[in-house]
């Protein structure tokens, strides 16, 4: 009785504080319950309507002109396309000649970032596609520029994307050039390290990453950051090799998950851009 | 301010620090809306209420968060029973002392969250704390200062009418 009294009438505050603290460390060390997975599906579902009305007070001009650079982009990727579906088949005829596997394709699926992590340190965002649209766990998510991250939690209408500046992140890289494979860890913005880098191995200024595949974390070949600074570690035997990323991670919108592979022939993106053209010819 | 009120402006703040706040961020800095709300609570009220206000508040944080569950919890419970306990009683009405308390509060809280996010990484604690968290805690109390102001000159004006009669 002594003891209780001690506590709760003497020491209330501090033994309110020290519940208190006690439930955050027990939920700190719960892991992924499947009953507050379901909390934070509500708190996604909760969160999508602001978003879209918060987006829709973007500069109409600022739409306009990225408009125009899209439509611009797309010109030159179709005929860019056409270009490298010459090659892909040309490839893939030589690599069923050499007995190796056809390569493919992936398939993106489109979404908008609906929230972002409220904590600074914690580099994760929201998305608008969930179960519903056959997202997976693991599957990778890219912007137009080059990786963002992985998809982490997979809710009915949402999911949510580790960011590659995550620390729980990492990716396996090779350079385009010279295919010298290394890890990349974040360092901080939208800057990384690539680690793992051998001082003799040959790493230029400017030279661009893409995702190895290795680890199958990644699937292969996305662009992810170009090398914008070299040093050799003093006595050391690696390199410090200073990445910048190809994706604004502060400034996410609209983004692609990368649900699978297509074939090399496949039109449906053929379909996709007529389709666009169309409506833009309706609305003028 | 009733619990209805309470929670219904903890579901905007916590709604618009989850998807608008970084529109307004400046060099990867945005204003912790949380903090100012905690703060605008607990400020004058005992340590018990402020820390179960504190706890509640943080756990709704991270339920928006990928991971940590529970780390907000900890550090909001721990910054309002601060605020409560030392922050109350000197100059309650003065803005620019909450802007004050406010700036402290985003330390504390980043203080408490920082080893945890960066599993313990002191490398990685300094550096996010000189290149992010000051400059946080500074615009969340510029932040703070200006709704505190805006609020105190609208309710004077409220008030105004009532006074002449």
């Amino acid at each position: 009785m002594h003891f209780f009294s001690f506590l709760f009438d003497k020491h209330l505050d501090k033994t309110v504080l020290a519940v208190a603290v006690a439930l955050a460390i027990v939920l700190l060390s719960l892991g992924e319950q499947s009953q507050i997975r379901s909390v934070r599906a509500i708190t996604s579902v909760l969160l999508y309507p602001v978003n879209r009305v918060t987006g829709s007070f973007a500069s109409v001009e600022a739409l306009r002109e990225e408009n125009a650079q899209l439509r611009a982009m797309v010109a030159t990727l179709y005929q860019e396309r056409e270009r490298l579906l010459q090659f892909g088949v040309e490839r893939n005829r030589l690599r069923k000649l050499l007995d190796l596997k056809e390569d493919s394709f992936f398939r993106f699926l489109p979404c908008e970032v609906t929230a972002r992590s409220s904590t600074s340190f914690i580099h994760s965002i929201m998305v608008d596609r969930g179960a519903a649209d056959s997202v997976r766990v693991g599957m990778a998510v890219v912007g137009y520029r080059g990786l963002v991250g992985r998809v982490s939690q997979v809710f009915p209408a949402a999911s949510q994307v580790l960011l590659i500046n995550n620390k729980s992140i990492s990716v396996s890289c090779t350079n385009r050039r010279s295919r010298v494979v290394g890890m990349l860890e974040w360092d901080r913005g939208n800057f990384f390290r690539l680690e793992y880098v051998g001082k003799e191995e040959d790493v230029r200024m400017g030279d661009t990453l893409l995702t190895s595949g290795l680890g199958l974390l990644f699937p292969r070949g996305f662009p992810v950051g170009s090398v914008f600074q070299i040093a050799d570690e003093k006595g050391g035997i690696a390199k410090r090799v200073r990445i910048a990323s190809f994706a604004n991670l502060n400034a996410l919108e609209e983004l692609f998950i990368v649900t699978g592979a297509r074939e090399w022939n496949d039109t449906g993106i053929l379909d996709e851009i007529d389709k666009l053209e169309q409506r833009r010819i309706r609305k003028r | 301010m009733n619990i209805a009120r309470i929670i219904f402006v903890a579901l905007v703040v916590f709604v618009i620090q989850m998807t608008a706040i970084h529109r307004i961020a400046v060099a990867g800095c945005a204003p912790d809306l949380m903090v100012i709300l905690i703060v605008s609570l607990v400020l004058e009220r005992g340590p018990v209420p402020a820390v179960v206000i504190g706890f509640l508040l943080g756990f709704l944080q991270d339920l928006g968060n990928a991971s940590f569950l529970g780390m907000n919890a900890l550090s909001k419970s721990v910054l309002s029973y601060g605020v409560s306990r030392l922050g109350g009683g000197l100059l309650p009405e003065n803005v620019l002392y909450k802007g004050f308390i406010i700036f402290a509060a985003c330390l504390l809280n980043d203080i408490i969250v920082l080893p945890i996010a960066t599993s313990f990484s002191i490398g990685e604690i300094f550096v996010s704390f000189f290149r992010y968290s000051l400059l946080s805690a500074l615009y969340s109390a510029l932040v703070g200062v200006f709704i505190f102001g805006l609020l105190e000159l609208l309710t004077r004006r409220v008030v105004r009418p009532g006074v002449g009669h």
